[in-house]
């Protein structure tokens, strides 16, 4: 992979033998300019879009103004944080995230492996049965949710189909009960086929011999998915746990466009509140401090997620 | 039809007779139940295109009792879907064929250098850039994207495509992709490229890219559902109408229209059936392009 231990040589005609340490010396800042030159354009967005605005988080978090004042904002230390810290509204928000991430992640990635697996058997026509799995992934989030909004209306499809099975009307999205179990409905609905993706993926990456060796042993199925698929599986199913988790916790739309956070607060999860505080009631600063707490929050998460799954593959 | 004892879930050789029969039992369970399985995720689909070729007072209509005119209409009108070209639909999704265009074919080029020179240059501090740009990508863009709007209003970009189209270049998980796909190029081409006197963006071009064809294509697709998919950006970055991609435009007429949902559904199908159409065509460049995500250095 490196190209250093391959010498500057096989050219024996051209060029003047120069001293070595003036070639290698050369043929370093040469690989560094290009390099610069390659990955600038990559580093400059990634300063202005991933490190300005944690910046400005920062910035806007230890600072205040009055809604609509055009005197500059007055740094107040962390005055927003403790504001923050001793609501009730934000504990509950912090609460609902946490919940609806417990439940929603292990629910799609059990389901996105289960899947992954059926559909590497060589089953008949499998593409097609794929394909219809990963398609609601491809509507854009905010037509699933209208969609879903729509069909989980009191008047809608779902309770009709409840109704012919004698349940009657349920309120979904409009219940305190249900409104949680309704999201997680419509986020597995869009992100189990596009997970089940990456895990058919890394499936086809296991090497068969593994499999054959553990079928002359005498290893039944399910003996060869905890002793062969799972421990080779490690890696994309890590990365699929990190990437969902991230993704969740920063779902958006179907609060925004369907419930507002309702009823009750019990779809108010951190990132739709943060939106909610910054631009409905006008207070960037607090939002600012809610996002900072986001952030750690999600990075300890996938730290420690990332510490499991490692620990798991040491032992 | 002897197939090769293949790694099935069935009964070990031992029972010599009854084992195939078993084994064909399994897999026809195994085939309804992927069935089963496509088709519940598919009706919410067919639901939502019968939905785009029937009135709004059908689709309630016959969904007050279950019936199969819920999935096909009994009367087919392309009221719904004129009712959304009429109210401007098709300049929605015109800017999101612009935004989502321009970011695939500046964001495969951006990616594929920056993952070229973490890939094959060799300089002193690769591996701490690396660590930066996919650190840079654990931190999603929705989440940073509020105080970013800030800043972009504080710059005068907003309501404009570049303001639109930045966020979906620098995208994290595509120079991940190509920099796996890069490091699978054996280095002796690039050696004996520069042996015979070629600089870098001649190595880049002449024999990265072309060998990296599906790889590239499955990053186009990544940066693409990015854009396509894209709402809490466009409605930090946007206010004017004639501004809103095809997402934004949906969520209003959402709002707007809580007893005519027809336009809802026309506007949704015809947004989804771009990717789909897309997706069927380059699937297998979706999947050999995200198989390298989570495979070793």
């Amino acid at each position: 992979m490196t190209l250093t231990t391959h010498h500057p040589a096989g050219d024996g005609a051209k060029p003047p033998p120069l001293p070595r340490g003036t070639l290698q010396r050369r043929r370093l800042l040469g690989n560094l300019s290009a390099a610069a030159i390659f990955l600038t354009p990559a580093l400059a967005l990634i300063v202005v879009l991933r490190l300005i605005p944690v910046v400005q988080a920062v910035n806007d978090a230890t600072h205040t103004s009055l809604p609509g004042s055009t005197l500059p904002p007055r740094y107040v230390g962390f005055d927003n944080f403790t504001a923050l810290f001793s609501s009730h509204a934000f504990w509950s928000s912090v609460q609902q995230t946490l919940i609806f991430n417990v439940l929603v992640n292990p629910l799609q990635i059990v389901l996105a492996l289960a899947l992954a697996v059926l559909l590497t058997q060589n089953l008949p026509a499998t593409g097609i049965w794929r394909t219809l799995i990963f398609l609601p992934a491809a509507v854009p989030m905010t037509g699933s949710a209208v969609v879903w909004g729509i069909a989980l209306r009191p008047d809608g499809p779902v309770n009709a189909a409840l109704a012919s099975v004698g349940i009657h009307q349920q309120p979904f999205l409009t219940g305190q009960g249900q409104v949680l179990g309704s999201i997680i409905l419509i986020a597995s609905w869009i992100g189990v086929g596009y997970w089940m993706i990456f895990l058919i993926a890394g499936l086809n990456d296991i090497p068969t011999v593994y499999y054959e060796a553990a079928a002359i042993d005498g290893a039944g199925p399910l003996r060869r998915f905890w002793s062969v698929t799972l421990p080779l599986l490690r890696r994309p199913l890590l990365f699929v746990l990190v990437a969902d988790t991230v993704s969740n916790f920063v779902l958006f739309a179907p609060m925004q466009i369907l419930t507002d956070g309702g009823p009750q607060g019990k779809s108010n999860f951190l990132m739709y509140d943060i939106f909610h505080n910054s631009f409905e009631l006008s207070d960037p600063h607090t939002a600012a401090a809610e996002l900072l707490v986001l952030l750690v929050l999600m990075i300890v998460i996938v730290a420690v997620q990332f510490r499991l799954l490692r620990s798991a593959e040491e032992s | 039809m002897n197939r090769t004892p293949l790694p099935h879930p069935g009964a070990p050789a031992a029972h010599a007779l009854t084992a195939p029969k078993r084994r064909r039992t399994g897999r026809v369970v195994l085939t309804v139940l992927a069935v089963v399985v496509a088709l519940a995720f598919l009706v919410p689909v067919l639901w939502l295109i019968a939905s785009t070729f029937r009135s709004s007072t059908e689709t309630f209509a016959n969904s007050s009792s279950m019936n199969w005119h819920m999935l096909w209409p009994a009367h087919w009108t392309l009221e719904n879907l004129r009712s959304a070209v009429d109210n401007g639909f098709l300049r929605n999704l015109a800017n999101s064929v612009i935004v989502a265009a321009v970011t695939v074919v500046l964001g495969i080029a951006i990616s594929a250098m920056a993952a070229f020179a973490l890939a094959v240059v060799d300089f002193p501090g690769r591996r701490i850039v690396f660590g930066l740009v996919v650190l840079s990508f654990l931190v999603p863009f929705e989440a940073i994207a509020i105080p970013l709007a800030h800043t972009f209003s504080d710059w005068g970009l907003t309501n404009n495509f570049p303001a639109l189209v930045l966020p979906g270049l620098g995208n994290g998980l595509a120079i991940f992709t190509l920099r796996q796909f890069f490091l699978g190029i054996p280095p002796e081409l690039a050696e004996a490229a520069r042996v015979d006197g070629a600089g870098w963006p001649r190595i880049f071009l002449r024999i990265y890219l072309p060998l990296t064809r599906p790889a590239l294509i499955g990053t186009g697709l990544v940066l693409f559902l990015f854009q396509w998919q894209a709402y809490l950006w466009p409605i930090l970055v946007t206010t004017s109408d004639d501004k809103d991609v095809a997402p934004v435009a949906i969520a209003k007429t959402f709002a707007a229209f809580s007893s005519d949902y027809g336009r809802v559904f026309a506007e949704t199908a015809v947004l989804a059936v771009i990717p789909a159409v897309i997706l069927l065509g380059l699937q297998r460049y979706f999947v050999a392009s995200v198989a390298s995500t989570g495979s070793k250095n």
